[in-house]
């Protein structure tokens, strides 16, 4: 499996149903609605963080506490390794004839390094990962779902009763329904 | 059940919608600039060039320009690091430690805090830099093979330490920054008009559309990035007060400043915020948004992160008699009543006495008088500085050595300028982007429970 999720483009995709909310509750209740008659949503967009989405729609808890994790290990022990080069192998320094090893002065060091390494890395994969990267082109279905709309969108499949669902989306909430077709949408 | 809280105060007044945030916060950068930001930035830019020339005539005339002598080696610039590197710490405790406690009314001051940090650690770092002297060979500082042999850094060096702190809490900082502003940038994209501002709103927002797997991403990342910056924080200025703490000079060598650097960083880190954002709130039109909740709470923080300093200045007074060490004794009865008690006093009784005030609901409730006491903290934690390094510095172990420092004009000039690099930073970020998180708090506009 690749790093970059490809969930995330709208390129090279069947039809997409696209309805619109304006109210998050309503939304919540008919993503709920939607899954539990068994559509499967692609995606949700919202302008703001709306809690829950995530696991009603089935998205996979995110690794990246682990990469996290792995990034620290890798710069801790980066860390360490640089300062036993540098402090004991290359050139021991001798203070006041004490044995040159590992000392507690060593932490410092070896704890905003391991911090760098973490966040850094971390920050690295969450791009990669999300599909953030300059110059990339975004995917709206509608200029206002980063201001006040909130979108669902459902890929159609052959099984797929498309009118049932628009009509169920509709009778939960949804302010606008459209079908979206190779980046051109119309209004249903 | 989601329902919405009867007794807890919104923190956002005014019934506002998701689309009133937007227009709201976006104003200033959709608009062309109003006539208070022209004269704020002009004045900024005014500083800037203070600062511009204080510090050609340093590097071209060297640090003699400087009053810094023998015994006061570290004199206004290393205080104005302290100073700075303090200022630079209310941004990320704000946004990291006040994220893992769950403080929500953190959301709408979140953002100009995070930036406020980011400038100020700029400016800190401007001090060691150049009291360096040949700043051409600053790259010494980092442990890089050289061609002098195999001469490394050394880790035994609180400077060094500071040099990797300081580095590593500028980055990360940014980065949790940067992050946190991407969806607010996206909104920005989808509503300016201009081909350039599409461009570069497009280019920094990087594709960014809302999705709910980018979303529950982008929660885990900040939770993990708060959880890092939290021990990071603290690392940062304790690093900073073990620069005075492991030297063997009466009045700094004292297991006690690490607590008391923190503290006194949080109090003039909040002093600072309240300075810039009571201003913004009132320019900017955003009372709905920072709220006197707001300010209430931060002059609470205020209040006690100045008792918590000012219970350390008795804690050291009592040391120093305890310990029955006579040079520690003299070094702090000099302190007090020696040549420079006008700046020991000064410091007392803005940062211990000055902030009780806060005890009365008035007093926190009161934007002139936050701002009045915002500005009194601000003065009070650079005279701590001052009195730490000058005082302890300026009496050495033989009285022949004794000294008296004053700043000289070009070092007046690199503090007064480094005002001008942060308000000329922070007026710039004012003008183009959201000074207020837009998802965060269009996430908070019901009161839920």
């Amino acid at each position: 499996m690749g790093i970059l999720d490809k969930n995330l483009s709208l390129r090279n995709r069947n039809k997409i149903l696209v309805g619109v909310w304006e109210d998050e509750d309503a939304l919540i209740h008919a993503a709920e609605v939607l899954v539990h008659k068994g559509i499967n949503i692609h995606d949700i967009y919202t302008p703001y963080p709306v809690h829950g989405l995530d696991r009603i729609i089935g998205v996979k808890r995110s690794r990246l506490a682990r990469v996290a994790f792995l990034c620290g290990t890798t710069g801790l022990i980066l860390m360490i390794s640089m300062i036993y080069y540098m402090y004991v192998v290359d050139w021991p320094i001798n203070v006041g004839n004490k044995p040159v090893r590992f000392t507690p002065s060593w932490i410092p060091v070896m704890f905003e390094g391991t911090v760098l390494c973490t966040a850094f890395g971390m920050g690295f994969f969450f791009f990669w990962r999300n599909r953030l990267l300059h110059g990339v082109k975004n995917d709206l279905l509608d200029d206002r779902q980063t201001d006040d709309r909130m979108i669902v969108a459902i890929e159609t499949t052959e099984s797929m009763n498309q009118s049932e669902v628009i009509e169920m989306m509709k009778s939960n909430g949804a302010v606008e329904t459209r079908e979206y077709v190779n980046g051109v949408q119309t209004v249903i | 059940m989601i329902h919405d809280s009867l007794i807890r105060e919104r923190l956002v007044t005014g019934d506002k919608t998701a689309s009133d945030v937007t227009r709201d916060i976006s104003r200033p950068i959709l608009n062309q600039p109003t006539s208070a930001w022209k004269i704020g930035f002009t004045l900024s830019v005014v500083f800037l060039a203070i600062f511009v020339v204080s510090l050609f005539y340093t590097l071209w005339t060297g640090i003699g320009v400087w009053n810094i002598n023998k015994s006061v080696m570290w004199g206004w610039d290393i205080t104005n690091f302290v100073f700075w590197v303090g200022i630079g710490h209310a941004g990320t405790l704000i946004s990291a430690v006040l994220l893992l406690f769950r403080q929500k009314w953190r959301m709408s001051i979140n953002r100009s805090a995070e930036a406020m940090t980011i400038f100020a650690v700029v400016c800190a770092a401007m001090f060691p830099v150049f009291h360096m002297g040949r700043v051409w060979v600053g790259y010494w500082a980092l442990p890089l093979p050289n061609a002098f042999g195999s001469l490394w850094v050394n880790f035994n060096s609180p400077l060094l330490w500071d040099v990797f702190a300081i580095s590593t809490y500028f980055s990360v900082s940014l980065l949790f920054w940067y992050i946190g502003l991407i969806p607010d940038i996206a909104t920005i994209r989808d509503k300016v008009k201009t081909k350039t501002s599409k461009f570069w709103y497009g280019l920094f927002s990087m594709g960014w559309t809302g999705s709910t797997r980018s979303w529950a991403r982008y929660e885990l990342v900040s939770l993990i990035l708060a959880g890092l910056s939290t021990p990071l924080v603290l690392s940062v200025h304790t690093i900073v007060s073990t620069d005075f703490a492991t030297s063997v000079i009466p009045g700094w060598h004292t297991t006690i400043f690490p607590p008391y650097f923190v503290a006194g960083a949080i109090f003039s880190g909040f002093g600072m915020v309240a300075t810039l954002l009571i201003v913004a709130r009132k320019v900017m039109n955003y009372e709905n948004y920072i709220t006197i909740g707001h300010l209430e709470a931060m002059s609470k923080i205020i209040m006690v992160t100045g008792s918590i300093v000012g219970i350390a200045y008795i804690t050291e007074f009592f040391i120093a008699w305890y310990s029955g060490v006579e040079y520690e004794q003299y070094a702090f009865t000099n302190r007090m009543f020696g040549p420079y008690w006008w700046a020991y006093w000064s410091m007392m009784s803005c940062n211990l006495l000055a902030p009780q005030v806060f005890w009365m609901k008035w007093a926190r409730t009161t934007p002139w008088f936050i701002f009045t006491m915002s500005i009194v903290v601000n003065v009070g934690m650079w005279f701590e500085r001052f009195v730490i390094i000058v005082t302890s510095l300026h009496r050495d172990y033989l009285p022949s050595s004794w000294v008296m420092y004053s700043g000289s004009l070009t070092e007046i000039g690199l503090f007064l300028g480094t005002f001008g690099i942060f308000f000329t930073c922070f007026f710039l970020f004012a003008k183009f982007l959201p000074v207020i998180n837009m998802a965060e708090v269009k996430s908070i506009l019901r009161n839920r429970e």
